[in-house]
């Protein structure tokens, strides 16, 4: 198969072609195929274009997840090929919705981009007290800490868990991004963050630059 | 307010005329805010009290919910909440841990044997005790809104929001029976409420929208949710009722289809993300428009800066009517109380018409 293979295996991602992939993926690795770059070049790519659609609101949430399953069907057959090296997620990710929120919408979209970028994301899920996250990044020691909040009156909670961070000597070790419908990058500023992404698009070029 | 409860006063702004005034107009005013009000407890069974402070704040409706969700606090007060919670009851030790029923932190359907297995039947007993015991307790000219209808978010909450969105695509007959079994309960309750001559109008509450514009494609809406927002509106239409809508978020591109499913009023015009003097412009002549006092405003604003929010609305938005006072979702309880008055008070000094700002 020529090179057109990354392209048409971008196209398929793109496209939500999730019945279609494991069939494509499969004769690829048949095939001999670069699978680091088949990956990279291939499969992370089309989820960068995925995530460029859904900002500019080309493609919404179904079709963007569509993609995301489609990207893992896909991965699920070339991972167990490659080697320990190959496998290293690009840094590990936790994620929560900070206390007195339980909205998880916009949390788990960024989960799944940072995932299909080839991140490690670990889930804390919502509502969570600054002591249970304080807790848990002490024993999981990521790369970077994403908290998100839809309220307005949640928002204060994310300035307590940096300045907790800060307190317990944890915060130079990872970087903070935040995000959610009423945050912006000023806001982001002057709580101590290190980043804020204005969508799950955003937040993977941000967590690029983390790592 | 110095006058009397009149429902004409909404119905008119809904023609787009003028009235006496801009009305004031909210879906929720949440109980410590009512209490706060009247100088007494409000609590969600103290009808009469509710009633009063409906009046007495100067609205021309009391808004009564009926259907399986409940607007505000959405799932922990309402009917498909007490259903699910005694199916957990029954079967789960930790049923009393709020995360195993509260479909704000959980869901139901995954497939089509949960979707088969569901408790339809338990979940369409609805009750309209409230909706009875008002009639004769309504000033004269007062009306009920009926705050039912929910179609959209009751479905993606029961299917859990990833899973609803994947399957839309890769089950998508699933998502369309789940559409259509949770409106035929709306539907129901709906044909009740019909029958009644107190009920002046119909309202939906069911955000489509995020502040970046829809929740899932127009396509999938026109497809699966807008038919049954369709036969609704036609539906009070006959019986000369409203049909109000409610939705968070940027609803740009949906307000054709919103217009054209017949929606007469729509609410609350998100300040975070739309221009309600531009919407004002295009739409106008076709749709009344409710709110968009920021609810951030009313939370940390001063009441100096709510009066101008709400002098600037009804100089730029009311005149030629089609339009009602109110705040940018609901009045939560964490509005200060004072912000709240302000916005009423502005709205009765400033919302005569003809206005003269």
């Amino acid at each position: 198969m020529a090179m057109g293979y990354l392209d048409e295996i971008k196209g398929a991602i793109i496209n939500g072609k999730y019945k279609e992939i494991e069939n494509m993926v499969s004769q690829l690795i048949k095939d001999d195929v670069d699978l680091k770059q088949l990956i990279n070049e291939g499969m992370i790519a089309a989820m960068d274009v995925v995530g460029e659609k859904f900002a500019n609101s080309e493609i919404f949430v179904p079709e963007m997840l569509v993609s995301a399953v489609t990207m893992q069907k896909g991965l699920d057959l070339i991972k167990p090929l490659l080697r320990g090296e190959e496998t290293e997620p690009k840094g590990t990710i936790v994620m929560c919705t900070v206390k007195g929120d339980v909205h998880d919408i916009g949390k788990n979209l960024v989960d799944m981009m940072l995932e299909g970028a080839g991140f490690k994301v670990i889930d804390l899920g919502v509502d969570l007290s600054v002591d249970q996250l304080i807790e848990r990044v002490t024993e999981i020691q990521p790369d970077i800490l994403g908290l998100s909040a839809l309220l307005t009156t949640s928002m204060p909670q994310m300035k307590k868990a940096i300045d907790a961070l800060d307190a317990q000597g944890l915060r130079k070790k990872m970087k903070v991004m935040v995000g959610g419908a009423p945050v912006d990058r000023k806001f982001a500023e002057a709580i101590g963050a290190d980043g804020y992404g204005a969508n799950a698009s955003e937040a993977v070029k941000l967590a690029r630059t983390f790592v | 307010m110095g006058s009397q409860p009149d429902f004409e006063n909404i119905r008119i702004a809904a023609k787009h005329k003028e009235g006496k005034r801009v009305p004031l107009c909210e879906v929720l005013v949440e109980y410590p805010i009512q209490s706060q009000f009247l100088g007494r407890p409000v609590t969600s069974s103290d009808l009469e009290a509710q009633l009063e402070f409906w009046i007495k704040a100067g609205y021309d409706f009391i808004p009564l919910s009926v259907g399986m969700m409940n607007p505000g606090k959405v799932t922990e007060e309402s009917s498909i909440s007490k259903v699910i919670r005694e199916i957990m009851l029954k079967d789960t030790p930790d049923a009393e841990d709020k995360k195993s029923w509260n479909l704000e932190y959980t869901h139901f359907i995954d497939n089509r044997a949960d979707f088969e297995n569901f408790p339809w039947d338990i979940a369409e007993k609805l009750d309209f005790s409230k909706f009875y015991k008002i009639k004769d307790l309504l000033p004269e000219k007062m009306k009920v809104i009926a705050v039912s209808g929910k179609i959209f978010t009751l479905t993606w909450m029961l299917m859990g929001f990833n899973n609803f969105a994947m399957s839309l695509i890769m089950d998508e007959q699933l998502v369309a029976d789940v559409f259509r079994k949770v409106a035929e309960i709306q539907f129901k309750a709906l044909e009740e409420i019909f029958g009644m001559s107190h009920v002046g109008a119909v309202w939906v509450v069911d955000d489509i929208a995020f502040g970046t514009g829809p929740m899932i494609s127009p396509q999938a809406f026109r497809d699966h949710v807008f038919p049954w927002y369709r036969e609704m509106a036609k539906r009070c239409h006959d019986k000369d009722l409203l049909f109000l809508m409610h939705s968070d978020g940027n609803l740009t591109a949906l307000m054709e289809d919103i217009i054209d499913m017949g929606v007469d009023v729509l609410q609350p015009i998100d300040p975070t993300c739309m221009n309600i003097v531009e919407v004002k412009k295009t739409y106008g002549d076709r749709l009344c428009l409710v709110g968009n006092v920021s609810n951030e405003l009313l939370r940390s604003g001063t009441q100096a800066d709510v009066e101008e929010r709400v002098k600037y609305l009804i100089k730029n938005v009311g005149p030629g009517g089609g339009y009602c006072i109110g705040s940018g979702n609901s009045v939560p309880d964490w509005a200060k109380f004072e912000n709240y008055m302000a916005m009423r008070e502005s709205a009765i000094t400033y919302g005569e018409y003809p206005i003269r700002l």
